[in-house]
């Protein structure tokens, strides 16, 4: 590859090992060690005292048969669902116009993605939080068209919202990336022999954009699923999901054994799905020839 | 543009629309002259501005936590990151496809685990809320950007160009830095930036890390929202608004190349 | 062939293995002082492999490289002082022109004076001294690449190494570059080994072509000799083009054989040494048949044959001939009036003389 190939001489392999020792270090103490515990934590007993009695039990799955955490789990898949769907509407003109557009035009329009990307979520909720109050802007619409004062915050379309704004630039990126790799005359061709726009799209661009959007909707459902700041902020008490669970267990209640229990819950949920659409698009891509 | 170029043209726009809005009336918010949190504002004033500088708790999370944090973390995940990349891409021994995957494993664990992991860690450890723990935290979710930034720019990097500086009497290793440093010049900037925001917009770990000396900007605007609202979290928010477009229309124009996440 | 200068460079069975079934190898063969040798071959057959080596950026599995009667294969590569003018040129895109040349100096701590002394000689040389302030991609392909140079002879290594610098050049770029490289090298003198799978290129620039195929040389000689007595096929048709026909030697003299080929022809060949048994490989290069000579003129061999295809070449005209006696021959004939009028089915008179006709062993 792009290393100048002086051959597998052990010195230089242990210079590599060295190179990257600090960061596995690093990633072991402070990544592995505390999901490990986290693990082991979710099969401890709840302790009033100190952090957990080192009893082991299954108590703490066992809560999950209970309907409140069923509802939970479910309405926490359920949006993170319907936000990655969201997003995939949303995301694809988006992403095409941005791959398909002049370079001056791309770097305004990755300017106008990246920017909010990187400001922190608080801010966007509360621009949203602003905009959906009782007196906020599009309640002010609405009754200027005569309709009544809607309580548009603290339900599950305001968190849909929300979170298909934060999550929007990561469904995006991966997907320019992928049509990127589109040869603008495939659509040409395509166009030539007798493809419509929306053909086009069909045949053509969502065929072959299909690794990006996996990578997109794995982010977004990933992302969506854990979100905590904004279903807090918009949903209030009204629409909890397993991070506000996690939350609440761990920084008010301290109850740890729960707290991991539902952390536990929320990695099979996850990772889980990261799995599957690896698996995905591993299989889509097996075949297919290089660009 | 193809497909129907007017209503993919009246789409997109719609969704940058969607894209502002919020941010827009955040700015717009912190202009107003009364304490309500109208939009379009009453008036035009700066007071919640200037109200900022009033509040010491907003100058600490602001000054001495965020920016002081982003500071740190950015230099020692570039470190951490920069020289594992190098080792990943220029070194060939055991492990090394497996590390690969493993460093850029906290871009896949959603950070509210992580938070939550942290949090139990640290107390385990019976370490209390701190700088420290929270830049920790920080380095742990920042470094794999960087690795990611620094592999792609080291992977791009023509190898026949150190081989000359070899040729001409330069050990790899000054060849190295002679030659593959100074063209990694893009990677390095956009990593330490990267970096720095990562940690400065990051909500979801700090929550749980940060403790009240501790409190970062992000943490704080959340609980103003929550607990006392007047404009002039509007006005913070739009000063880290501003902050971050500048920091991206910058690289922009240096690198004239799109940052990837 | 020089025999009694001491080589500058002397390669020794070089072998190179990459996998149990995949190698090249063994390779020997000497360069002499202020010579120009090509390793000619198509790719894949271990020129550039050989020449990495030499540099000093791939390991010989065995064999040995002497610089000078100096082991040069266990030197790491930094050490060799072999200069090397990479396919890309490889120019630091960080540094101008000036400090691209001055690159090498500087590491080897010359003092600044005489870095800027040989750099502007250097830069003088190569007609680039208007230039030095300028970044590689404000150049031409054609100033790169003499940049490449320039920094690679500043050095004074003892050989020049070229791993393809013309390939990625146009035609009429590439000619002019050719021009340029050939003056350049007579004016500096410098040892060269140059790589390259263009056998035109080769031939207009070497003193000597060592041609490869499937990790081996073929066979080493001036361009002339390569070209008129290609010691294989494969070197007899990867230089230029070759009618290359069967047959079996049926008689010897005067340093001259018969050989019947086809249905019955008979051709007479020039030949030295034993005679081969058998049957053997007759090479006639196209340009080398004619068929206006007239009858009067003395020559060795005279056939008929029908025209075939006719194929416009621009300068040239390729004729494909089906000769009496069953043998297929391409002619190569000059573009101009007579020979445009020609037909398909024409009858033709050809005739080519036995110094011209090669015998290769089966």
């Amino acid at each position: 590859m792009t290393a100048i190939v002086q051959p597998d001489r052990r010195h230089i392999a242990l210079w590599g090992v060295a190179l990257a020792a600090p960061n596995a270090l690093y990633l072991t103490l402070v990544l592995l060690i505390p999901l490990g515990m986290v693990a082991t934590y979710s099969f401890f007993t709840y302790s009033t005292t100190g952090v957990a009695l080192p009893v082991l039990t299954i108590a703490n799955y066992a809560k999950l048969g209970d309907p409140y955490f069923l509802r939970l789990i479910g309405r926490t898949v359920g949006i993170a669902v319907k936000t990655t769907i969201i997003c995939i509407f949303l995301g694809y003109p988006l992403a095409y116009a941005l791959a398909r557009a002049r370079p001056t035009l791309a770097t305004l329009g990755f300017f106008l993605l990246l920017t909010p990307l990187m400001v922190s979520p608080v801010v966007r909720a509360i621009g949203w939080f602003v905009l959906l109050d009782r007196n906020g802007l599009v309640n002010s619409v609405l009754m200027y068209f005569g309709a009544d004062r809607q309580e548009l915050l603290f339900n599950e379309p305001a968190v849909l919202l929300g979170l298909s704004h934060l999550l929007l630039p990561f469904m995006v990126l991966p997907l320019v990336a992928s049509i990127e790799r589109i040869p603008p005359n495939v659509e040409e061709a395509a166009r030539n022999l007798g493809a419509g726009g929306l053909g086009v799209f069909r045949k053509v661009i969502l065929p072959l954009s299909l690794p990006g959007l996996v990578s997109g909707a794995v982010l977004v459902y990933v992302e969506a699923a854990s979100a905590f700041v904004l279903p807090a902020l918009l949903g209030g008490r009204f629409v909890r999901m397993i991070g506000n669970e996690v939350f609440d267990a761990l920084l008010v209640s301290y109850n740890i054994p729960q707290a991991s229990m539902l952390t536990v819950m929320l990695i099979v949920l996850t990772i889980g799905v990261l799995g599957t659409g690896l698996a995905l698009s591993r299989r889509g891509t097996v075949g297919r020839s290089a660009p | 543009m193809t497909l129907g170029s007017k209503s993919l043209a009246a789409a997109v726009v719609g969704i940058y629309g969607f894209i502002l809005l919020p941010l827009i009336v955040v700015v717009g918010v912190s202009f107003n002259t009364s304490s309500r949190f109208d939009f379009p504002p009453e008036g035009l004033s700066l007071r919640w501005y200037h109200s900022l500088f009033d509040q010491p708790s907003f100058l600490h999370a602001f000054l001495n936590v965020s920016v002081a944090a982003g500071l740190v973390t950015a230099v020692v995940a570039t470190l951490l990151g920069g020289l594992a990349a190098v080792a990943l891409v220029r070194f060939r021994f055991p492990g090394r496809g497996f590390l690969e995957a493993f460093f850029l494993t906290p871009l896949v664990v959603p950070h509210i685990l992580l938070g939550a992991a942290l949090y139990l860690y640290f107390a385990r450890l019976r370490l209390s809320a701190s700088f420290a723990t929270l830049v920790i935290s920080h380095i742990l979710i920042a470094t794999p950007y960087v690795v990611r930034n620094v592999f792609a720019g080291l992977v791009g990097l023509d190898p026949r160009i150190e081989e000359a500086a070899v040729n001409l009497g330069a050990s790899r290793f000054r060849a190295f830095l002679l030659v593959a440093l100074p063209q990694l010049r893009s990677s390095l900037v956009s990593s330490i930036v990267f970096a720095f925001i990562v940690s400065f917009s990051d909500i979801n770990v700090a929550l749980f890390v940060s403790g009240p000396e501790t409190t970062t900007l992000p943490v704080y605007l959340f609980s103003q929202i929550q607990w006392q609202s007047d404009p002039s979290v509007a006005a913070a928010s739009t000063i880290q608004i501003v902050l971050v477009a500048l920091v991206v229309a910058g690289l922009q124009k240096v690198f004239r190349a799109r940052i990837g996440i | 062939m020089p025999t009694d200068r001491v080589p500058d460079l002397r390669v020794e069975g070089l072998v190179k293995r990459y996998a149990p079934q995949v190698s090249i190898g063994p390779i020997s063969f000497e360069v002499y002082p202020g010579e120009y040798l090509s390793l000619l071959g198509p790719s894949g057959c271990g020129k550039t492999t050989t020449l990495r080596c030499i540099a000093g950026f791939e390991d010989l599995t065995e064999g040995a490289i002497y610089l000078s009667d100096v082991r040069l294969d266990r030197q790491p590569a930094h050490k060799r002082n072999v200069g090397l003018v990479f396919q890309n040129y490889a120019l630091f895109p960080h540094l101008d022109v000036y400090e691209n040349v001055a690159f090498g100096l500087r590491l080897a701590r010359i003092g600044r004076r005489e870095i800027e002394r040989k750099v502007r000689a250097m830069l003088e040389l190569v007609g680039l001294i208007d230039v030095s302030q300028r970044m590689p991609s404000q150049l031409s392909g054609g100033q790169q690449q003499r940049v490449a140079i320039a920094r690679a002879v500043v050095m004074e290594p003892r050989v020049i190494l070229f791993d393809e610098p013309l390939s990625n050049l146009d035609l009429k770029l590439r000619l002019q570059m050719r021009r340029e490289l050939r003056d350049l090298q007579r004016r500096l003198g410098k040892t060269t080994i140059y790589v390259t799978h263009d056998q035109t290129e080769a031939l207009a620039l070497s003193d000597r072509i060592a041609v490869l195929s499937h990790g081996q040389i073929e066979q080493i000689g001036t361009p002339r000799e390569i070209y008129e007595r290609p010691a294989s096929a494969f070197v007899a048709d990867f230089i230029g083009t070759a009618n290359l026909v069967k047959g079996v030697v049926i008689g010897t003299a005067n340093g001259r054989l018969t050989i019947e080929v086809g249905r019955g022809l008979r051709l007479i060949a020039d030949w030295q040494g034993a005679v081969p048994r058998g049957s053997v490989l007759l090479m006639l290069r196209p340009e080398r048949i004619r068929f206006d000579l007239p009858q009067a003129d003395a020559i060795e061999n005279r056939f008929s044959g029908t025209l075939g295809d006719i194929t416009y070449l621009g300068e040239d005209l390729s004729l494909a001939v089906h000769v009496d006696g069953g043998l297929e021959l391409m002619v190569t004939a000059k573009s101009d009036a007579r020979n445009r009028a020609l037909t398909p089915g024409a009858k033709l008179e050809l005739s080519a003389a036995s110094a011209d006709l090669h015998v290769l062993s089966s």
